[in-house]
């Protein structure tokens, strides 16, 4: 399953691989970065790009926790009705 | 999901064309082309329906009446319904999927084999101790991706970084609709 998949893609690419293609990449996840998307006209390292990649994921995880704990407290004191509603709200 | 592929990944090289023709039929998890497969994590639908599902699931679940705990038992269910929502393409959902699934880690070890790692596909920009550092890090950072090659890395990195973008919007939509409806509660519009 997911051997077979990065071992046909690793076998071509390990061949192929370039620092276009690696090029390519960095600066694809460097437009996903909140922080740096701005400056894209200029190339901004690969390490710059891989620390900034880490921070956002880290702050992500913890916008997700903290939502995790909003989340749990709202349920604890909402009732069965109320929720009801809200997935019916959800579904249109 | 695909467990029964494990026999399979023997007899692909040898079958390589029969399984292209199962594949298309067979909704498996084996994209090659995962950019073209790719989950829209941006489109409204699939929030809807990851809303949705959450919702559903949270309903479902007994929460303890300890909040940490509860806490940690919402994080658990938000991260293991994205990770479904990804459809077994990618190498992270299926780790998180794994970390539930106790049988699974049988699968995993069995074909992780560290092939490449980083050092075949190493190009002069990946020798540099920095990004050789930065790069572990992600690989921490990113569930199941520990033994990847760089660029596979990237492109983990980057399904999951829009997926974790779509698990934000759709819980803080969801927390905004369940403290409108609970009118008693002093509750502090959050900034987002």
């Amino acid at each position: 399953m997911s051997s077979r998949r990065s071992r046909s893609r690793q076998t071509s690419s390990s061949r192929n691989i370039t620092d276009d293609q690696i090029n390519d990449l960095v600066s694809k996840l460097q437009q996903l970065l909140p922080e740096i998307r701005n400056r894209s006209s200029d190339k901004v390292s690969a390490s710059k790009v891989l620390q900034e990649t880490c921070n956002y994921i880290r702050s992500l995880h913890r916008e997700v926790d903290d939502l995790s704990e909003r989340l749990s407290e709202l349920l604890a004191t909402t009732d069965t009705a109320q929720a009801a509603i809200i997935r019916n709200l959800l579904m249109q | 999901m695909a467990s029964f592929d494990s026999s399979d990944s023997e007899t692909l090289r040898e079958q390589s064309n029969h399984k292209k023709r199962r594949k298309i039929g067979h909704h498996t998890a084996a994209d090659h082309n995962s950019a073209a497969a790719a989950v829209p994590w941006r489109s409204d639908a699939e929030q809807r329906i990851y809303s949705r599902r959450l919702v559903e699931a949270l309903r479902r679940t007994p929460l303890s009446p300890a909040r940490p705990r509860a806490a940690g038992q919402v994080r658990e269910t938000a991260d293991r319904v994205l990770a479904v929502a990804a459809r077994g393409r990618t190498r992270w959902s299926r780790a998180i999927l794994a970390r539930r699934r106790k049988l699974w880690t049988h699968h995993e070890k069995a074909k992780k084999a560290p092939r490449n790692g980083l050092k075949r596909t190493t190009e002069r920009t990946n020798r540099l101790p920095a990004v050789q550092k930065k790069t572990r890090v992600l690989s921490r950072l990113v569930p199941g991706c520990q033994k990847i090659s760089f660029p596979n890395l990237l492109e983990e990195a980057m399904d999951y970084i829009s997926a974790l973008e779509m698990q934000v919007r759709a819980m803080s939509a969801i927390a905004e609709l369940l403290s409108a409806a609970e009118p008693r509660r002093p509750e502090s519009p959050a900034a987002r």
